[in-house]
């Protein structure tokens, strides 16, 4: 079931890549009306496996990459919506293709384990994705604000140049989407904390007792938590924008991604609910 | 049915033969007026800018329209016939719509793809329209090129791209700060490339433009003319630290700002951007200033190169451009061949129409007698067998090939139909309606609130 929105993100990424590369308008209109269908049905397929279990589909790696691929595609067409802008999608619509090929493949929805059957459990995971998908806005921004600013500083004015927005406007959207997304994963980890100092005290699953600081996937994303803050602060405190908050954009992207992925699948043994 | 250009432009004529035929000496208004008193032509537009002066008309009659008009432009611009003739061009049918679609698409400028030809022309075309110089055929031929013109701009990358140093040097700005409504400026020195980048930074609402020069009257002056604030020279570098975009023209023969004093000048800046204009000879700023995080340097040679690239890169979508423009020329042509054969399909309707009404009168005594309903069907069943048989005939006749298939066609239907003598009667009509039009009372010019 999941193969329908990658079909149609699939159309959407190669109109993006057409419009990118000749500008017409009939590519990039192709490009947004494939994606804003694709989401629907991503939507619809998320709601439709909500009403088959009873919750919505976040238990699992598999069931938490679909919907962080449905957010992402929400917030990146928020953004062109907003900002009017398509030379993005070049960018994001790739990585939704590659990251929604894992739940086309294993199309299954995990049950949830009875430990899961929480309230806080869904704000935590909700809270994480939101925060994951507007790293990924804010990772790419961050790619086109170096491509261009290498134009600019190189005087070899070519592809970015003529495509993407102001480098300035691209400074201000990567501090919007950081400070954004971490209020999110602030959110989303105090959440995960408080919700786990209340039930591990009783609980026999393995992996609730294996949560600790030490355990790979916690202690990743901790890392994550501190290069973004670190941006922030540095953004505030030294000034850092530009091409140095764009850089701790990427890297702390690049971390989450290896967390969300193979961390997330092989590596951790609290997180592994597959 | 006959469309017909003739003109000179920078490609045909010299600047001084072009100044002195500029229509906008005596007024256009007055030589739309003049055309058509001594050509008689029923249809005209005269397009004048500062590389071209172009007479478009339309006629219904093929005449002598070439000499008729080129004796006009002779007698008008009081310019001798004999120095004129070899200057001009004279377009007709698909080559003159041609022509006018290359102009507005920006394909026939001297700088390629340059976007004020397609106002130009639409201002041309107003001017004509509102005071009755124009008529369906060039209404049609004039709002297609506007057509051409937007799908040129929009579909190619055609108009793309500064073509000029001063504007390439905006465009860079605009690229890094976006918006530059409340930016700061600093000019340093003068010349006319300083004035006229100053000019266009004015011109995007710059908030704050700062003045120095190493007499401290002749910055005063300069601040005066730009609506600026002049500026000490000792304080240029201090002022570096709140300017967002500089520009230097001094051409001294030291450096005026070393990278070190570039660098010191972007601690305080953190990471906001400085963008410096370097258009001295010699140069003003040290080349490895460059090297500073967020500073960037552009002097005239690569503002040039930046120039050059922009011209090779507009060059490269002259293809596309073009087949656009033959897109509409055949376009706009299959609809001035139909109109061809309009007064073939009034003919032939007017023959049939005039059949049906003489049946049912001849068959009035008879129907008189049906109840009012049956009356009624009776007349409408014969007009629908009219239109239906008439349906594929009127098609036919609209899509024939080129102007001789119309005029056999036309030759055909009138021999078989019988239509020829009402036909020619329904001719000397119009001839007759447009000459009065043409040399009577003029409507009077319609208000321009422009």
């Amino acid at each position: 079931m999941n193969a329908t929105p990658l079909a149609l993100y699939l159309v959407a990424g190669v109109a993006y890549a057409v419009h990118f590369g000749t500008r017409s308008p009939s590519s990039g209109r192709i490009a947004t009306v494939s994606l804003v269908f694709g989401a629907l049905v991503h939507t619809f397929i998320i709601g439709m496996q909500t009403m088959q279990v009873g919750h919505v589909p976040l238990v699992g790696t598999t069931g938490a990459i679909s919907a962080f691929v449905w957010v992402l595609a929400l917030a990146y067409l928020y953004t062109e919506m907003t900002t009017d802008e398509r030379a993005m999608g070049i960018f994001i619509v790739p990585l939704m293709v590659v990251l929604q090929l894992i739940p086309a493949i294993s199309n299954n929805v995990t049950a949830r384990p009875p430990v899961l059957e929480s309230r806080w459990f869904e704000i935590h995971v909700f809270s994480l994705l939101v925060a994951y998908a507007t790293f990924a806005l804010a990772c790419v921004i961050s790619v086109t604000y170096v491509l261009l600013f290498k134009e600019l500083k190189g005087k070899h004015l070519g592809v970015f140049y003529a495509r993407l927005p102001s480098l300035q406007v691209l400074d201000g959207m990567n501090g919007r989407a950081v400070t954004f997304g971490w209020v999110f994963l602030t959110l989303g980890l105090a959440v995960g904390a408080i919700w786990l100092v209340q039930v591990q005290p009783g609980a026999a699953d393995p992996r609730v007792q294996a949560m600790s600081l030490l355990d790979p996937k916690i202690f990743t994303v901790l890392l994550c938590w501190l290069v973004y803050t670190f941006s922030l602060y540095a953004r505030r405190a030294f000034g850092w924008g530009g091409r140095r908050a764009a850089w701790l954009s990427t890297f702390g992207f690049a971390i989450l991604m290896l967390n969300f992925v193979p961390i997330g699948y092989f590596g951790t043994s609290s997180h592994n609910f597959y | 049915m006959h469309l017909f250009l003739l003109g000179a432009s920078h490609h045909s004529a010299p600047v001084d033969l072009r100044e002195r035929i500029d229509f906008a000496h005596r007024g256009i208004p007055e030589a739309l007026a003049a055309i058509v008193e001594t050509t008689g032509l029923a249809e005209v537009v005269v397009l004048s800018t500062c590389n071209r002066a172009e007479i478009y008309a339309h006629s219904e009659t093929h005449g002598r329209l070439a000499e008729g008009l080129a004796g006009f432009m002779s007698a008008f611009h009081d310019v001798p016939e004999p120095e004129l003739a070899p200057h001009l061009y004279s377009r007709q049918g698909g080559d003159a719509a041609r022509h006018l679609f290359r102009v507005v698409a920006g394909l026939d400028s001297l700088v390629v793809g340059e976007p004020q030809i397609l106002g130009q022309v639409k201002d041309a075309f107003s001017i004509a329209a509102e005071r009755g110089f124009t008529g369906a055929a060039l209404n049609r031929l004039f709002h297609t090129s506007f057509t051409v013109g937007k799908r040129v701009r929009s579909e190619t990358g055609l108009g793309e791209g500064a073509v000029s140093v001063s504007y390439a040097a905006i465009s860079l700005a605009r690229k890094i700060f976006g918006d530059l409504a409340g930016r700061r400026a600093l000019v340093v020195g003068a010349g006319e490339m300083a004035e006229l980048t100053t000019t266009h930074l004015r011109s995007q609402n710059v908030g704050r433009i700062g003045v120095a020069n190493r007499s401290a009257a002749r910055a005063a002056v300069l601040a005066a003319t730009v609506d600026g604030v002049a500026v000490p020279w000792e304080e240029i570098t201090a002022e570096l630290t709140t300017t967002d975009i500089v520009l230097t023209a001094t051409g001294a023969p030291r450096w005026l700002l070393t990278r070190a004093q570039v660098a010191e000048a972007m601690r305080p800046r953190r990471d906001r951007p400085l963008f410096m204009i370097d258009i001295g000879l010699p140069r003003d700023v040290e080349p490895s200033a460059s090297d500073v995080e967020q500073v960037f340097l552009y002097n005239i040679d690569d503002l040039q190169s930046i120039v050059r690239e922009n011209l090779a890169r507009r060059q490269t979508q002259v293809d596309r451009a073009e087949l656009m423009v033959r897109e509409e020329v055949d376009g706009f042509m299959r609809w001035l061949r139909s109109r061809g054969a309009i007064p073939t399909v009034v003919a032939l309707r007017k023959h049939f129409e005039r059949t049906r009404r003489q049946e049912l009168e001849r068959l009035a005594p008879r129907l008189a007698s049906l109840p009012p309903a049956a009356q009624t069907r009776v007349e409408e069943v014969t007009r629908l067998l009219v239109e239906k048989l008439l349906s594929s005939p009127t098609q036919q006749l609209k899509a024939a090939p080129d102007e001789e298939a119309v005029a056999a066609d036309a030759d055909t239907l009138s021999r078989l139909f019988g239509l020829d003598e009402r036909a020619a009667d329904e001719r000397r009509r119009t001839l007759r309606d447009r000459e009065a039009a043409g040399t009577g009372a003029e409507p009077p010019p319609a208000p321009r609130n422009r």
